[in-house]
């Protein structure tokens, strides 16, 4: 075991998957300060943002022939759109029904629409992994400046500031807006958010729309950041993102930031000090320690806080 | 339905009856051999070549009068790569009494067949089932024309340590019994041979971000970087290893070896290294059977060879005992050494090649060709 600290590109590297927890865990924190509920199915809403992205970079190159960024920002916003989509009507479907039902019943409704999602999207778009077109992540994936012998690319540099921009962004709107107020009143009490004439449908579904959207453009970038999407992204960085929202205190906008940072750091520092066999133990022991000290996560606070 | 039902019980009968008097009436002018492997499904196309192969051995011995003065019949059966089907497959196989059986493909399969053929002592080859397993079960009668998954490793080793020079290499699998032991036999030969391994990692068949993994392998001075795992993982690898500049060499298993890796890596993918069979398209002891079988068949397939030689060998066998004693059999084949069209095969006490016949393929201009 080596002593020395870690070179710059572990720790950027762990930032990167850092923020795209954070994207994601923003997703299964808002869903859950609201309704209490975990939205199992959120990181397949994932994993069709990255599908999405590419399908639309065919069409859009192929039938309007517009360039490159274009391209890219059009098809970003139509994955945002297309996941915004699903997550609407998921919530509508296979939640809104079991809304006063037991905790159980729309926790396993979330679990059979991700297993259901993700075997659609296996069967009928691809069982192996895609790649995500060379022609639009290369440009990205130039190195923009190095440090100490570490290359930093753009896409780097995009998807943390992405990242970072997206949360201070949801933050100031769940804050100081009003339909951030409104949010907010529906979390407290559904009951009297109605009673004081916010229409509760309309904002839960609101948090399910805009909980997509974030994780669409996680998505997208991580097929970028990757070079492939497939089928079984969504279950194996849905995971991770979940666990940072517990971490951080599930219900807790910047707490689910500060978790994907804590376990996207963990993951690669991990692998620099032990190895990487040992990032998922690591990780999952760090989670243990903080919920046993802190059964709400660390920045968990009185339940009438939560979103 | 019913009468439906009726009409499927009388022909299920009628059709036992044909088997069982087809049984009974020994035939003293044939010799029986059980050809077993995938010929439908996802691996059909694959397995059916191989099998065509065999067919092509059976017809020239057959030509040429036989074994033992014995004309063979091949009993080819489909086992669907399933390895519930290869096991029924088997018990209609031993029914059928055949002397010997080639196959199967699938690993999967040729394990649980293994052990059915085991019990009764029938002597199997393998022409497609690498997986080291196969032939770790300690039977003394099943033998396997093909490099095993391990066997990769020291080849690739070598092939790092002595041609390329190297002293530094490190390596990542993914921890599944085929990548974790190439990657072992890999760090073992390596190291053997004076060489360092300076990182030796796994990650899970799942990750795709091996940005960490490469900024150790960057900061250990790594000469080469060797992946024990499948194409999936394998493409994506290779891409982060170039966009953190690092331009050593990639070296890789069979598992590797896919067209899907090709379009991940890109158009200009270079210093890649991946072991897999022989170059038989160039060797000219191949071209007699390439011709007989592509004027029959179409294009072969990688194991169309592996099946034609399965078959030789197992014939010379026969011939070599002057009986159909399996016994007798296995041990002419666990003490001579053969001439087939892949070059000279010897057997090992595990019933594996004494010397896999694997060698190094790189990319070129997108696609692969055998290493210069």
């Amino acid at each position: 075991m080596n002593l020395s600290l870690p070179p710059p590109d572990i720790l950027l590297g762990g930032l990167v998957r850092g923020s795209i927890y954070g994207l994601v865990a923003l997703g299964y924190t808002m869903v859950y300060g609201i309704l209490g509920m975990i939205n199992f199915a959120h990181g397949e809403i994932f994993m069709i943002g990255m599908f999405a992205c590419i399908y639309a970079l065919g069409f859009f190159s192929t039938y309007l022939g517009t360039g490159v960024a274009t391209s890219l920002a059009l098809s970003a916003f139509v994955a945002m759109i297309f996941s915004a989509g699903f997550g609407y009507a998921n919530e509508r479907i296979a939640y809104r029904k079991l809304r006063k039902a037991h905790i159980l019943a729309p926790l396993t409704s979330a679990i059979g629409l991700s297993i259901i999602l993700q075997n659609f999207v296996w069967l009928t778009v691809s069982k192996n992994n895609i790649n995500f077109p060379r022609l639009y992540s290369e440009p990205l994936n130039q190195v923009a400046f190095t440090i100490a012998g570490a290359h930093c690319n753009y896409l780097q540099l995009l998807v943390l500031g992405t990242a970072v921009a997206l949360m201070a962004l949801l933050y100031f709107f769940i804050l100081h807006t009003r339909l951030g107020i409104a949010l907010r009143a529906t979390a407290q009490d559904q009951l009297m958010a109605g009673l004081v004439g916010i229409s509760v449908n309309k904002t839960i579904g609101l948090t399910f729309i805009v909980g997509s959207a974030l994780a669409a453009i996680a998505g997208v970038m991580v097929s970028m950041y990757l070079g492939v999407a497939g089928y079984n992204f969504g279950y194996i960085w849905g995971l991770k993102a979940f666990t940072a929202a517990v971490l951080g205190g599930i219900g807790n906008i910047p707490g689910a930031v500060l978790g994907g940072f804590i376990i996207g750091m963990t993951e690669d520092v991990t692998c620099f000090y032990v190895d990487a066999q040992w990032r998922n133990c690591v990780t999952f022991i760090i989670l243990m320690v903080v919920l046993i000290l802190r059964p709400r996560g660390i920045l968990g606070e009185r339940v009438a806080d939560k979103v | 339905m019913q009468r439906h039902l009726f009409y499927t019980l009388l022909l299920l009968i009628a059709t036992f009856a044909i088997g069982i008097t087809g049984c009974a009436k020994k035939d003293n002018n044939t010799i029986k051999i059980g050809v077993a492997g995938v010929m439908t499904g996802p691996d059909g196309a694959i397995g059916g070549a191989m099998i065509n192969g065999t067919q092509i051995a059976i017809e020239e011995w057959n030509a040429k009068g036989g074994v033992l003065g014995k004309k063979i019949q091949g009993v080819v059966r489909d086992d669907e790569g399933r390895p519930e089907k290869a096991v029924s497959v088997a018990r209609e196989l031993i029914a059928n009494q055949v002397v010997a059986v080639i196959g199967n493909f699938n690993s999967g399969c040729t394990i649980p067949s293994s052990q059915i053929y085991n019990q009764v002592k029938i002597v199997q080859i393998t022409p497609g089932s690498t997986n080291p397993q196969v032939t770790e079960q300690g039977f003394t009668h099943l033998f396997r024309i093909v490099g095993r998954d391990d066997q990769q490793g020291s080849i690739a080793a070598k092939f790092m340590r002595q041609k390329l020079g190297l002293t530094k290499i490190a390596i990542l699998s993914d921890k599944t019994a085929y990548g974790e032991g190439f990657a072992k036999e890999v760090q073992n030969t390596f190291t053997a041979d004076g060489g360092q391994v300076v990182v030796y990692d796994g990650v899970p068949r799942t990750e795709l971000d091996f940005r960490a993994n490469i900024a150790v392998i960057k900061k250990s001075g790594a000469q080469a970087l060797l992946w024990g795992g499948m194409y999936g993982q394998s493409g994506p690898l290779y891409l982060q290893l170039r966009q953190a500049g690092l331009d050593i060499p990639f070296v890789s298993g069979n598992g590797t070896m896919d067209p899907n890796f090709l379009d991940t890596a890109g158009a200009n993918a270079t210093n890649v290294y991946v072991t897999f069979g022989p170059d038989y398209e160039n060797l000219p002891s191949a071209q007699p059977f390439l011709q007989k079988y592509r004027a029959r068949f179409g294009k072969e397939g990688a194991f169309s060879v592996y099946g034609y030689d399965a078959a030789n060998v197992l014939f010379e066998a026969i011939e070599a005992a002057g009986t159909t004693d399996a016994d007798k059999i296995a041990e002419v084949m666990h003490s001579k050494t053969f001439n087939t069209i892949l070059g000279s095969v010897a057997f090992n006490e595990k019933g594996d090649l004494k010397e896999s016949n694997d060698i190094l393929w790189t990319v070129k201009d997108a696609k692969f060709v055998p290493a210069p």
